[in-house]
């Protein structure tokens, strides 16, 4: 009996010490039709670059003490094209991460997978059709403006999505929800994804998109977001061709405390990657408002840069 | 949430070919005159007078960054009087239009316009 009774109490101390150091998940509140609640402005700024330095290898979180001393590190501004000459401050509008509230986060990198942390190379036949196509792209990139990036005639950013990643600034994001629907709004440049929440994936009468065709799940507390479709307007990261038919993106937001969300992605596409790629960021609400950005109408650069092309072939004798 | 302060400029964000835009052996420094601003995206422009060295004056368009966190943090439309003077250094158009990026700005007094910041290289050759 004695040690019936000490097994008892030890068992009993070991659950209560199991439940002592494991918290409970965050169980966010339901909206009036049942569905977690996620919805609110957040900001997904950052100073956690895209891809991992190769230095650090497969380290994927700081610890405490080295994520204290990197709070204050420069912000690695992920860009297509980095201009380090001819360009404005970007600080002395306020514009650099550095400026703005940063969401905390100790990764070493948004991209979690491969276990290093950076972009799986092209498949071979893949990287050969993406060189044919940059070197083709490149000969015309000043042609029209339908020969520019779609981002450089206020259509759409790469951070935009799927999936979403850090931009350096305007960083907003709305996620608005209502019965059978999530809207992920992003600020820059004022586009907004309409997911519909379904048991299946909704026939979307094989048209292709810009942002592909999306459509949602709940898996608990998660959203968990899958989009096929994308156009072949858009292509995804490190290749200059589009993703195949059977491109996917995967996208899972859970709320982990009444202002944050996890946000995690995986990208997969067979004819482009021989395995899939994807991270993570934290997301959190914000004060600030989302504020306009019209774009088109405003954007005098886009001819302005086609005219000083043609000066230029003006100026070397060459013509179009 | 860890808020930082401004840190200085770090490599810019290009959603357009400023170099194609801008030509990075016309630099520009000159003083002039607001007369008209214009908040907008994907970026902001402040025209100038500007006092030629022949006495003329001429209109320059500066183009600069996204409003957007410039309005969060209070500036308004209202926070940049006609009239102020402003310090622009920064490189002309490459069709040779009185159009300039500024790469930087200053009031009179030598003070950033927007955000004091840390000062950066001249870019190399």
């Amino acid at each position: 009996m004695r040690r019936l009774a000490l097994l008892a109490t030890t068992l009993l101390s070991a659950a209560a010490a199991c439940f002592a150091a494991a918290p409970l998940p965050y169980q966010a509140p339901r909206t009036s039709w049942g569905d977690p609640v996620i919805e609110g402005v957040y900001t997904n700024n950052t100073n956690v670059p895209f891809e991992r330095p190769a230095k650090l290898g497969n380290k994927a979180v700081y610890t405490a003490a080295e994520y204290a001393k990197r709070r204050n590190a420069r912000a690695v501004v992920e860009t297509t094209t980095v201009v380090t000459d001819v360009h404005y401050e970007t600080a002395d509008f306020g514009l650099d991460p550095d400026q703005s509230a940063m969401v905390t986060n100790p990764r070493t990198s948004i991209l979690t997978q491969p276990a290093n942390g950076r972009m799986p190379p092209l498949r071979p036949d893949a990287k050969a059709r993406s060189d044919a196509a940059r070197a083709r792209q490149q000969e015309h990139a000043f042609d029209s403006a339908q020969d520019r990036p779609l981002q450089e005639r206020c259509l759409l950013w790469a951070h935009e999505g799927p999936p979403l990643r850090p931009v350096g600034y305007n960083t907003l994001v709305r996620i608005a929800q209502s019965p059978g629907f999530v809207v992920l709004m992003t600020e820059m440049v004022h586009d907004a994804r309409v997911i519909p929440i379904a048991k299946s994936r909704p026939d979307f009468g094989g048209l292709p998109r810009w942002q592909g065709n999306s459509w949602g799940h709940w898996e608990g507390q998660t959203l968990v977001i899958e989009t096929t479709g994308i156009s072949g307007k858009v292509n995804p990261r490190g290749s200059a061709v589009p993703m195949g038919p059977d491109g996917k993106v995967i996208e899972k937001i859970t709320p982990t405390g009444p202002k944050t969300v996890r946000y995690e992605f995986l990208v997969s596409d067979p004819t482009l990657w021989d395995v899939s790629w994807g991270g993570e960021f934290p997301m959190e609400i914000t004060d600030d408002p989302l504020l306009e950005y019209a774009c088109h109408e405003g954007n005098y650069g886009l001819p302005n840069t086609l005219r000083g092309v043609r000066e230029e072939e003006k100026a070397r004798g060459r013509t179009r | 949430m860890v808020l930082l302060a401004a840190t200085g400029s770090t490599g810019a964000i290009a959603h357009h070919s400023f170099a194609a835009e801008f030509d990075i052996d016309k630099p520009v420094d000159f003083r002039g005159k607001v007369i008209k601003v214009e908040l907008i995206n994907p970026h902001s422009w402040i025209h100038l007078e500007v006092t030629a060295a022949d006495g003329s004056k001429e209109t320059w368009m500066i183009e600069g960054g996204s409003p957007n966190q410039l309005l969060r943090k209070g500036f308004t439309k209202n926070s940049l009087p006609i009239g102020t003077e402003l310090q622009v250094v920064g490189y002309q158009a490459r069709d040779g239009a009185k159009r300039a990026v500024g790469r930087t700005l200053k009031l009179a007094n030598g003070q950033s316009l927007f955000f004091e910041t840390t000062p950066i290289p001249e870019p190399s050759r």
